[in-house]
C-alpha cells in the first residue's frame, strides 16, 4: 500500500505535472481518444436500441407460447385452432391476426393492430386495461361482444389524441372502417410492442375489418406441463399440408441475426476512429519520454527500477485514455441522439421493422467502451514505456539529453509487412461466422498493418532517392526535409501509419459505396423496370399477406394503353432463411427488364423461364441456402408444392433475404391461386412526357379504383429515386464515421509534427544560427509534412484499392450475401486527395508556430 | 548592409542583456563597453554564468540586447530587422559550438555546405569551396560519413568548415574544445589561430581552457556579466 501511494505521488509529480506543461497537445490527444470512444459507444448503443425495440416486440408478441402454427405464404383456417385446443397436451391455442393499419386522413406512421381471442389468449400474453378508462370489466366485455371496438396503448392514444368513447377511422388493405375506442391499456405487456404504438381488438372484429372471416395469421400454443416429445410429434401430424409447427423465436432469430450483423459491421467501422486515436496516445507518450530522457536516467541513477519506469510511462498513457473516455461521455450523449435516428431508420428500411422510442444505457456497453479505450491506451503506451526502460542511468551525466535517434530496426518489419499483406487474401477466403465475416476483418487488419509497416522503407526510399531532385526544384529546405524524414524512423512511421489506416479506409469505402451505388443503380433501372407500380396499401409492411381484391383486379384490367404485369408475392422461409417468392409473367418482364446474371445465360434460359420450366434465384438466396444453378427449388405454398430447377442466379439488392422468381402463368396453373399481389404498368407507346402520362394514369386509378380499395401507387421513376435515396441515407452514417476517423488521423499528424519539432528544437535553432531564415525553416517543416502525407496517401491509396476488394468480395458477401461490380469513382478520389493533402498541411501549422517561438540563442552552452 | 572592412569591426557601448525569469530578472551581461578591431584573436574568459555565451549570442546575432548599443561590421544589431539579422548571420559571422551541433541526417559534405546553400549559392560552387576547406582540415576521406560515424575532433573540424563556408569576417567559438580530449582540443585551437593569422579572420573564442592563451591578441575576463579585465597581448 505504501509503495502504491509512493508510486501515485511520483506519477503526479513526474508525469501529471509534465502533462500540464503541454495543455494543447494533451487536449488534442484526449479529444482524439474521446471522439473515437464516443463514436464506438454511441454506434453500439444506437444499434442496441433498434435491437431492443425489435426483440422486445417479438418477445411480447410471442408471449408465453411454446409453439406457433404458421402456413408458408398463407393463412390458417380458424377451425385448426379448435382441433389443436382439443389435444390433451395443449393448454391453450390462441389464434391471432396482426396487421399494420393507418388512421384515415392522417400522415402518421402505420401502427400494429392485433386481433385476438381475449379468453384463449389470456394465458399467453399480458395486457391490462387501465382503470382510468372506466369500469374495466365492462370495457373488457364490450371488446368481446361489440364489433368495431378496440383498445389503444397509452402512447398511441396520446399521439392520436383519442380517449375512451372517441371514434377513429382506420384503413386497411381491403377496407376503411370506423372504430370506437373502448379503453386505453396500461403501459405494460403487449402495449409496449412496436415502441408502444399498438391497438388490440377482438379476433372477430379484426377478421371483419380485414375481410378474413374464418382465417387467422397464426395459432400460438401453450402446452400443459409434462407434455412430451411424443405429444409434439403428435401435434405435427395434425398439421394440414403446408402448415408447420415451429418455435415462436424463429422469426425473432432471423431478424436478430440481421441486426446483429449490421451492428458488428458498424462497430468495426467505428472502432477505426479509436484505433487511429491510439497513434495519438503513442505520439504524446513517446514525446514525453523522449524529452525527459535525462530525467528518466536520473531516476534510474538514484534507484528507480526498470519496472517502475515502465509503470510510470505506461500510466501516463492510461491517464490519457481514462480522461479521454470520461470526455467521451458528453460527446457520446450528443452523438447517440443523431445516430439513433439514422441507425433505426436504416434498420427499418433494410432489415426489420423497428420503432425506437427509448434509449437504454446498457452498463455492459459502457463497460465495453471503457475496456476497449483503456486497452487501446495500454497498447499505445507499452512500446514507449518499454523503450524508456532501456535508458541507461549514465545518461544522467550527459550535458544534453542524448537524442532518441532513429532506431535501427532489429527486426525486418518491412518483410513482416509484406508477409501480412500476402496472407490477407487467403485468410479472407476462410468461412466466416453467420453474418459476421470474422476472417475478413482480420484480413483487413493484416492488410492495414502490413501496409503501415511498409511506411518506413517508403519514407527511407523517398529520403534517399529524392533529395537532389527536391533541392533543384524547391531548394535546401526540401532537401533537409527529405533527409530528416528518411532518418526519423518509427517516430514518423507510426503517425504515417495512422494516416495510411484512415486513408485506406476512406479510399476503400469511396470505392465500395460507389461500386455499390453503381450496381444498385443498374439493378434498379434494369431489373425494377416499370412505368408505374400499384399494390395494396401497406402491402410491404404487411408482408404482402393481403392480395388486391377481385373487384380491384377487374378495374385494373379495364385500363387502356398499358401492358399490365401482375405479380404474386409471398414472404417465405427456406429452413430458417427468410426469402421472397414472386411469380411474374416472364414473357412480359423480359421484354422490359434485364437481370444482372451471375450464373446462367439469358438467351439460353429465356424459353424455359417463359414456359415456366424453371426459376431464377438471387445471389443472396444462393449464398444463404447453398442452392444455385443445377439445384432444384422446392417450396410448399399451402397445399401445393412447387419443385422447379434453378436456371440462373442474378444480382439483387433487396435486403430482407433473397428472392426467387417463377413464371406467373405456371404458378397459377400449379397452385390454382389467381390472385394478384400487385401490378406493374408499362405504357404500350412510349409517352412524350412520361411524368404527365404517369400523373394521368394515377388520376384515372384514383378515380376508379382507389376510392373503394386503399392502394399504394408510385411511378417507376419515383420508386427508383426512393430506393436510391434510401441507399444514400444508409451510407450517411458510414460517411460520418469515416470523416471522424480522418479527423482523428489529422490530429495525429499535427501531434506528430509537433513532437518532431520539439525533439529537434536544438537542430532547428542551429539552422537559424547558421543562416536559415524563418521562411526556410517553415518551408522545411511543411515539406516534412508534405512528404509524410504524400507517403500516407500513396500507401493508403494502394491499401485502399485492395481493401475495397476485400470489402466487396468478402465482407459484403459474408455479411449480406451479395457482391457487386468493382467500379472506381476516380472523380471523387481525384478531388478528395488534394483536399486531404491540404488539410494535412494545415495540420502542420501548430508545429511551424512552435519552432519559431524559441530563440536561436538556446544553441549556446549556457542557455 | 554589413561592411566587414570597417574599423573597429566590433563596437559595443553599455551593452546589456537582461532575461526576465518569472518575477525576477537574470543579468546576462551588463554595461559592456568593447572595441575589437579586424584581425584580432580574442579570448573570453570567465566561470560558468559569467556571461561569455550571452556575449557571443549577442555578437552572433542570435539574441538582441535589452540596453546599450552594438555595432558589428558597421551594422547596428539592436535596430536590425529579423531579415537583416539573418543576412548578418549568413555573411558576417560563422559559429562554432561546444557540442558541434551538426545535423545528424546530413553527411560531412552536406553539413559543411549547408549555410552556403541556405544563402542560395549554386551547389557546384559551394561544393568546390567545401572540398577545399575539408581538404585543408584533413577530412577528405570522411566526406560521405555521418556525424555518428566521426570522432569528436572530426566533428569539430566539420563544424569549423561549416562556419567558414560563407567566408565570414568573424568566427565565434563557444567552448570549442569543451567536448574534446586535450590532443584534439589543441588541434582545434591551432586551426583557429591559423584562421586568424593566415586568413585574417577575426576570432572570438570563449573558453575555460588555457590552450588559446598563447595565441590571443586580446583577453577579456568576465564576471557576473561585466568585463573585469581587458588586456591586449602580443600573440
Amino acid at each position: 500500500m505504501r509503495r502504491l501511494i509512493f508510486f501515485l505521488r511520483l506519477l503526479n509529480r513526474f508525469s501529471v505535472r509534465n502533462l500540464r506543461t503541454r495543455p494543447w497537445h494533451v487536449l488534442a490527444v484526449v479529444f482524439g481518444i474521446a471522439l473515437g470512444a464516443a463514436v464506438f459507444t454511441s454506434v453500439r448503443l444506437a444499434v442496441d436500441a433498434s435491437m431492443d425495440s425489435f426483440t422486445r416486440t417479438m418477445d411480447l408478441l410471442s408471449g408465453e407460447a411454446d409453439f406457433t402454427v404458421v402456413r408458408s405464404g398463407g393463412r390458417l383456417s380458424e377451425d385448426l385452432a379448435a382441433r389443436l385446443w382439443s389435444h390433451p397436451a395443449v393448454e391453450t391455442a390462441s389464434p391471432i391476426i396482426t396487421s399494420y393499419v393507418t388512421v384515415s386522413g392522417r400522415e402518421d406512421e402505420p401502427f400494429l393492430m392485433i386481433g385476438l381471442d381475449p379468453i384463449l389468449d389470456y394465458p399467453l400474453r399480458s395486457w391490462q386495461i387501465a382503470p382510468s378508462s372506466g369500469d374495466v370489466s365492462r370495457i373488457w366485455l364490450r371488446i368481446v361482444t361489440s364489433p368495431k371496438t378496440l383498445l389503444l396503448s397509452p402512447r398511441l392514444a396520446r399521439q392520436l389524441g383519442l380517449f375512451p368513447g372517441h371514434e377513429v377511422t382506420l384503413e386497411h388493405v381491403n377496407q376503411v372502417s370506423r372504430f370506437q375506442v373502448a379503453g386505453v391499456l396500461e403501459d405494460q405487456g403487449l402495449s409496449l410492442v412496436e415502441g408502444g404504438y399498438v391497438a388490440i381488438a377482438d379476433l372477430s372484429t379484426m377478421q371483419e375489418f380485414t375481410g378474413l372471416q374464418g382465417w387467422v395469421d397464426r395459432i400460438d400454443l401453450r402446452l400443459r406441463p409434462g407434455a412430451t416429445r411424443k405429444d409434439i410429434e403428435d401435434l405435427r401430424t395434425l398439421m394440414p399440408p403446408g402448415v408447420r409447427l415451429e418455435a415462436p423465436t424463429e422469426a425473432r432469430e432471423s431478424g436478430r441475426i440481421m441486426i446483429q450483423a449490421y451492428q458488428l459491421n458498424l462497430s468495426m467501422l467505428s472502432f477505426v476512429s479509436l484505433f487511429v486515436g491510439m497513434f495519438l496516445v503513442y505520439s504524446l507518450v513517446s514525446l514525453n519520454a523522449a524529452s525527459r530522457r535525462r530525467e528518466l536516467a536520473i531516476l534510474r541513477s538514484i534507484g528507480a527500477s526498470s519496472r517502475m519506469i515502465f509503470a510510470l510511462v505506461l500510466s501516463e498513457g492510461l491517464i490519457l485514455g481514462l480522461v479521454g473516455w470520461l470526455m467521451a461521455i458528453p460527446i457520446g450523449s450528443l452523438l447517440v441522439t443523431y445516430l439513433v435516428r439514422g441507425v433505426s431508420s436504416t434498420v427499418n428500411n433494410l432489415f426489420v421493422r423497428v420503432r425506437v422510442e427509448t434509449l437504454i444505457l446498457d452498463p455492459w456497453e459502457i463497460l465495453l467502451s471503457f475496456a476497449v479505450t483503456v486497452l487501446v491506451a495500454f497498447i499505445a503506451s507499452s512500446r514507449p514505456a518499454f523503450l524508456a526502460t532501456r535508458i541507461a542511468p549514465r545518461e544522467s551525466l550527459m550535458m544534453h539529453a542524448a537524442a532518441a535517434g532513429a532506431t535501427r530496426h532489429p527486426y525486418p518489419w518491412p518483410l513482416f509487412g509484406l508477409v501480412l499483406i500476402g496472407l490477407s487474401w487467403p485468410l479472407a477466403k476462410l468461412p466466416g461466422l453467420p453474418g459476421f465475416p470474422a476472417a475478413g476483418y482480420v484480413a483487413i487488419l493484416f492488410l492495414v498493418l502490413g501496409f503501415s509497416l511498409l511506411c518506413t522503407p517508403v519514407l527511407r526510399w523517398i529520403g534517399t532517392s529524392f533529395p537532389p531532385l527536391l533541392r533543384r526544384l524547391a531548394g535546401e529546405p526540401a532537401f533537409l526535409a527529405a533527409r530528416y524524414v528518411r532518418d526519423a524512423g518509427n517516430r514518423t512511421a507510426i503517425s504515417v501509419g495512422a494516416l495510411v489506416t484512415a486513408m485506406a479506409l476512406f479510399v476503400a469505402l469511396v470505392i465500395m459505396v460507389h461500386s455499390f451505388r453503381h450496381t444498385v443503380s443498374l439493378w434498379v433501372y434494369q431489373t425494377l423496370a416499370g412505368d408505374f407500380f400499384l399494390r395494396p396499401k401497406m402491402a410491404g409492411i404487411n408482408l404482402y399477406q393481403d392480395p388486391l381484391p377481385p373487384k380491384a383486379v377487374e378495374a385494373l384490367q379495364q385500363v387502356e394503353g398499358v401492358d399490365l404485369m401482375p405479380y404474386r408475392h409471398f414472404e417465405l422461409r427456406h429452413g430458417k432463411v427468410p426469402f421472397e417468392f414472386e411469380a411474374v409473367p416472364f414473357d412480359l418482364l423480359l421484354q422490359h427488364a434485364r437481370f444482372l446474371l451471375l450464373h446462367g445465360n439469358m438467351d439460353e434460359i429465356r424459353p424455359a423461364l417463359i414456359k415456366g420450366d424453371g426459376v431464377l434465384v438471387s445471389q443472396v438466396f444462393m449464398n444463404q441456402t447453398g442452392l444455385g444453378v443445377g439445384h432444384r427449388f422446392k417450396v410448399e405454398l399451402g397445399p401445393v408444392s412447387l419443385d422447379l430447377p434453378i436456371l440462373g442466379v442474378f444480382r439483387d439488392y433487396r435486403t430482407r433475404g433473397g428472392i426467387v422468381y417463377a413464371d406467373f402463368r405456371r404458378f397459377q396453373e400449379l397452385t390454382g391461386d389467381l390472385e394478384w399481389s400487385g401490378v406493374r404498368f408499362f405504357f404500350r407507346e412510349p409517352p412524350q412526357d412520361l411524368k404527365q402520362a404517369t400523373d394521368r394514369l394515377r388520376a384515372q386509378l384514383l378515380k376508379g379504383l382507389a376510392a373503394e380499395h386503399p392502394v399504394e401507387m408510385i411511378s417507376g421513376a419515383a420508386l427508383r429515386k426512393e430506393i436510391m435515396d434510401i441507399f444514400d441515407q444508409t451510407f450517411a452514417v458510414t460517411t460520418v464515421l469515416l470523416l471522424i476517423a480522418l479527423t482523428v488521423a489529422g490530429l495525429g499528424i499535427t501531434t506528430t509534427l509537433t513532437v518532431l519539432v520539439l525533439e529537434r528544437i536544438r537542430q532547428l535553432n542551429t539552422l537559424a544560427a547558421v543562416g536559415a531564415g524563418s521562411g526556410q525553416i517553415r518551408a522545411m517543416i511543411f515539406w516534412e509534412a508534405l512528404l509524410m502525407v504524400i507517403t500516407g496517401e500513396a500507401v493508403g491509396l494502394l491499401c485502399g484499392f485492395l481493401m475495397a476488394h476485400l470489402l466487396i468480395d468478402v465482407i459484403n458477401l459474408q455479411s449480406f450475401g451479395w457482391t457487386f461490380l468493382y467500379v472506381v469513382d476516380w472523380k471523387a478520389l481525384l478531388v478528395s486527395l488534394p483536399l486531404i493533402l491540404a488539410t494535412a498541411l494545415v495540420a502542420a501549422l501548430p508545429a511551424v508556430r512552435l519552432v519559431l517561438k524559441s530563440s536561436p540563442a538556446m544553441v549556446l552552452k549556457e542557455h | 548592409m554589413p561592411n566587414p572592412s570597417v574599423n573597429p569591426l566590433i563596437l559595443a557601448q553599455g551593452l546589456t542583456r537582461i532575461y526576465p525569469l518569472g518575477s525576477t530578472e537574470v543579468v546576462g551581461v551588463e554595461n559592456i563597453d568593447l572595441r575589437i578591431d579586424a584581425g584580432e584573436l580574442v579570448v573570453l574568459k570567465g566561470n560558468s554564468g559569467s556571461g561569455k555565451s550571452t556575449l557571443l549570442a549577442l555578437l552572433g546575432g542570435l539574441d538582441l540586447p535589452t540596453g546599450g548599443a552594438l555595432r558589428v561590421a558597421g551594422q547596428d544589431l539592436q535596430k536590425a530587422t529579423p531579415k537583416e539579422l539573418n543576412e548578418y548571420r549568413r555573411k558576417v559571422v560563422g559559429m562554432i559550438f561546444q557540442t558541434f551541433n551538426l545535423l545528424p541526417t546530413l553527411t560531412v559534405m552536406e553539413n559543411a555546405c549547408l549555410p552556403a546553400l541556405l544563402a542560395g549559392r549554386p551547389y557546384e560552387e559551394v561544393e568546390k569551396k567545401a572540398l577545399e576547406w575539408l581538404g585543408w582540415l584533413h577530412l577528405t576521406s570522411r566526406l560521405s560519413h555521418y556525424p555518428g560515424q566521426l570522432s569528436g575532433g572530426e566533428m569539430q573540424r566539420t563544424a569549423i568548415v561549416r562556419a567558414l563556408i560563407n567566408e565570414p569576417a568573424i568566427i565565434l567559438a563557444d567552448e570549442p574544445t569543451g567536448n574534446l580530449d586535450s590532443r584534439n582540443g589543441q588541434a582545434v585551437i591551432e586551426l583557429l589561430a591559423e584562421l586568424n593569422r593566415r586568413f585574417g579572420r577575426t576570432v572570438i573564442l570563449a573558453t575555460h581552457s588555457t590552450l588559446a592563451d598563447h595565441c590571443a591578441t586580446l583577453f577579456l575576463c568576465l564576471r557576473d556579466g561585466r568585463i573585469t579585465e581587458a588586456r591586449g597581448c602580443d600573440a
